[in-house]
């Protein structure tokens, strides 16, 4: 490493997963002098997002990790301390499994955009419309480019692939602290469009705002009332009402069940209000009904976000943060070790440096394993799929939520979001699919039940391509949406195939649930990895707990003034003023919010 | 209420440490010029408005806040910037060496049509000097983009250089919307603490999930 860094901090933070940068922020915002190091190059740790290249590169770097053994660093340490190598990284991800399902360019067949019409026409199986609607395309089309490896490599950058992809509840603790610290501006999100079921063998929208209920036509109004009421006892009254009493030590099932639910309300209320299982317990089950309600109303048409950019975006953002606040950065700067003298953490070694600090705050992956109690052995199963439409062609791109539960014994509830290209998950024409669930036995495994269900994941071949028509746009024309009306959506359903697996990649993940000993040093502040949940409020809270044992009497990340109520003057102002410091500034302010709020009304427009 | 501008425009400043990105953006947002400011601490961006041919346009100027130091930037903080200063120090042959791994940066991480400049800066010191105009010349001629030496310090070019900048972005931006007889696709939202007000009274029309 060329440059020295600064040999004393506060606090040192290693890794620059989710918790880890949230309490980076924290310190540097009250004034502490941080240290932000991670060993990769990249931010995020196992949060990270990566373009199509880089994640190859991680897979490679992984690979060679493995294989490349522990080394110990030897460390002369002064009288009275004790050195403790820090652990590998990357020894907990595994069985990682990567297929494409397509070909080379050299191998495929040279196609005009003459040949592709012909073939289209002629492939039953993708005819996606009526006739007329066909010749609008064919009018437009250019020759077709099918998908190769080669192209997918070639526009790697437009790939925005996640490790852990999460949804922000539109009021969970992630979106409120962004809010409240004035962080969300370095950040752009999307409303998931849709929350998936799948219902009577097929899939389905859940309706959640008014007017998806008013179109709704598989509720019946006394259906439509038993719901109501169901939800204002979730609602107003929460899992401690008298409500719940008798179904303290029951499930949600249980107490759904006594409720003269019809069936069909019954699977909205537990797939997809509550995304819960026959297991979860009536206390879970009311509660996260609670939070999905909460959250509707708030941002578009669903309880839901989603980070433009892939989740990996979101560390970042508190880095951003924490370095504008003064915090140090160094990347590619790996934790050898820590020096520990009796129930303190001194300093770490990196490189050839020795860093003193107050606080020691650490990433899962880095912790000595010396001072780890439990590994913990809960895991997560992970699958990635890049696909050629939508699981549930629709009239516009969707952001897809989908809670699937196990079909027997032996599973576990699987996760599904896909993205589109809007959210620059993926270039146009095609589509990414993640899923998540907790692990059984291997990713591939554990998933493959959601996988069949879903998606088409053989290896095509070469010849006559499947699907010339360009039917990853999913347009339908006009005049055919106003013939088919209602059941248009069912047809649709009946006819698409399944979206063919370009390339998927599966592996299995740490979960975050271990632990540090009690005889850990009392200054070592442990961040767990990506969890099961859908948001992130795991590691909010987390980030919340390690800061107030570090600093029990400050703010947790006040606000953050924006840059117009900044006034620097001279050298008295190191740090930033809050507004009302100099006259007129509170009217560039306003014209600011004014300007932002009129771009919001274009976008949603 | 109406729009105050008519464009936004996001630009960056890359570039080494202590090439002067600071003092160029207190230069162009306050004039002022402040010796002392060490790193960049509690700045995120500043913002200026100009006028270009009768359209009112909005600057926002982000700062790299020190992540360059250890050539730790965010790929965040390239999102959705239009134009991008890439500044070396003329008294600083390194800094001006490493403009072709900021460039890298760039084309790694930002959009793939954004606009950039080379800025030499600090040429008022003539007697340090190591890297002579032509140098910075060339090295813009070979990338096909534009360059200027400025002094933050002595206020030279500053005002032309980003001036030039925003000419070239809004001249790209009004071409592309001649072009696209649609409207260009949005991008994602902020979330805003004063959230609008679609929130109903009671939770009972929030909660029409059927």
């Amino acid at each position: 490493m060329e440059d020295d860094l600064p040999t004393e901090y506060d606090v040192v933070v290693v890794g620059t997963g989710m918790t880890e940068s949230i309490v980076a922020a924290a310190a540097s915002r009250i004034g502490k002098k941080v240290l932000h190091l991670d060993s990769n190059e990249y931010y995020g740790g196992l949060w990270a997002t990566f373009n199509f290249d880089g994640l190859q590169k991680w897979i490679e770097d992984l690979k060679a990790a493995k294989s490349d053994g522990k080394k110990d660093t030897i460390i002369k340490v002064e009288a009275g301390e004790n050195f403790l190598n820090a652990s590998n990284q990357y020894s907990a991800v595994e069985n990682i499994e990567e297929t494409w399902f397509i070909s080379n360019d050299a191998d495929l067949p040279v196609l005009t955009s003459k040949d592709t019409q012909t073939d289209g026409s002629g492939d039953g199986a993708s005819a996606e419309g009526s006739e007329k609607s066909d010749e609008d395309k064919v009018e437009k089309k250019e020759p077709v480019k099918q998908w190769s490896i080669d192209r997918i490599k070639k526009e790697y950058r437009r790939f925005n692939i996640d490790l852990a992809p999460k949804l922000l509840f539109a009021r969970g603790e992630l979106v409120e602290l962004l809010i409240s610290s004035n962080i969300a501006r370095y950040a752009e999100f999307r409303a998931v469009s849709r929350v998936a079921t799948f219902m009577d063998g097929k899939l389905t929208q859940v309706p959640c705002s008014r007017a998806d209920v008013f179109a709704n036509k598989t509720v019946s109004v006394i259906e439509k009332r038993m719901l109501m009421q169901l939800l204002t006892s979730c609602m107003e009254q929460g899992a401690d009402s008298p409500e719940f009493d008798g179904f303290r030590d029951k499930t949600f099932l249980e107490y759904l069940n006594t409720k003269n639910l019809t069936p069909i309300v019954k699977h909205y209320v537990m797939q997809a209000i509550a995304m819960a299982t026959d297991k979860t317990s009536c206390r879970d089950g009311v509660n996260r009904t609670k939070h999905f309600l909460n959250s509707l109303g708030r941002y578009g048409n669903t309880p839901f976000l989603w980070p433009m950019y892939g989740s990996g975006e979101l560390p970042q953002c508190f880095c951003r943060l924490c370095a504008v606040f003064g915090g140090v950065y160094c990347l590619k700067r790996q934790l050898d070790g820590v020096i520990v003298c009796e129930d303190k953490c001194r300093a770490i070694i990196t490189g050839k440096q020795r860093l003193a600090l107050e606080h020691l705050v650490v990433g899962q992956g880095h912790v000595p394993p010396e001072i780890v109690a439990s590994v913990g052995e809960q895991q997560i199963s992970r699958g990635i799929f890049i696909t050629d439409r939508s699981i549930m062609q629709g009239e516009k791109e969707n952001l897809t939520l989908l809670y699937y539960p196990p079909e027997k014994n032996g599973q576990e509830p699987v996760t599904v979001i896909e993205l589109g290209p809007s959210t620059n998950a993926c270039p146009q024409g095609l589509f990414m699919v993640h899923m998540t669930c907790k692990r059984i036995n291997t990713a591939k495994d554990d998933l493959e039940y959601v996988v069949k269900k879903f998606l088409r994941a053989e290896v095509l071949e070469p010849k006559g391509p499947r699907d010339s028509t360009d039917s990853h746009t999913q347009t339908v024309s006009p005049d055919k949406r106003h013939i088919q009306e209602g059941d248009a959506e069912t047809r649709d359903l009946i006819k698409n195939p399944k979206p063919q697996v370009l390339w998927s990649l599966y592996l299995n993940l740490p979960a975050s649930d271990i632990k540090l000993s009690n005889s850990a040093p009392s200054n070592i502040h442990l961040c767990s990895g990506p969890d099961l949940d859908l948001d992130f409020d795991f590691a909010v809270n987390q980030a919340k707990e390690v800061f107030a044992a570090m600093y029990p009497d400050e703010d947790f990340l006040p606000r953050a003034p924006d840059p117009e109520e900044i006034v620097l003057e001279g050298e008295e102002a190191p740090g930033p003023k809050f507004e009302g410091d100099k006259p007129g500034e509170g009217e560039d302010k306003q014209e600011g919010e004014e300007k932002q709020d009129s771009e919001k009304a274009e976008k949603e427009e | 209420m109406a729009k105050t501008y008519d464009y936004l425009f996001k630009l960056l400043l890359i570039g080494d440490s202590g090439v002067g990105k600071t003092s160029i953006l207190f230069r162009f947002s306050e004039d002022a010029y402040n010796s002392t400011f060490i790193s960049t601490i509690g700045i995120d961006f500043k913002i200026r408005n100009i006028e270009l041919d009768g359209k009112k346009i909005k600057l926002q100027i982000w700062d790299t806040a020190g992540q360059e130091r250890f050539r730790t930037i965010t790929t965040a903080y390239y999102r959705g910037a239009m134009g991008i200063m890439l500044v070396y120090d003329v008294t600083n042959e390194k800094s001006f060496e490493n403009l072709k791994n900021w460039i890298r940066n760039i084309e790694e991480n930002a959009s793939s049509d954004v606009e950039r400049m080379i800025l030499g800066n600090k040429c008022e010191l003539t007697e340090k000097r190591q890297v002579y105009k032509e140098r910075g010349e060339q090295l813009a001629v070979e990338y096909g983009i534009k360059f200027m030496e400025t002094s933050a310090k002595s206020s030279i070019n500053v005002e032309e250089a980003f001036y030039t900048l925003a000419r070239d972005i809004k001249a790209k931006m009004e071409k592309k919307l001649k072009e696209a007889s649609n409207p260009p696709k949005g991008g994602g939202h902020q979330l805003k603490s004063s959230e609008p007000q679609r929130k109903p009274p009671s939770w009972i029309t929030r909660c029409s999930i059927l």
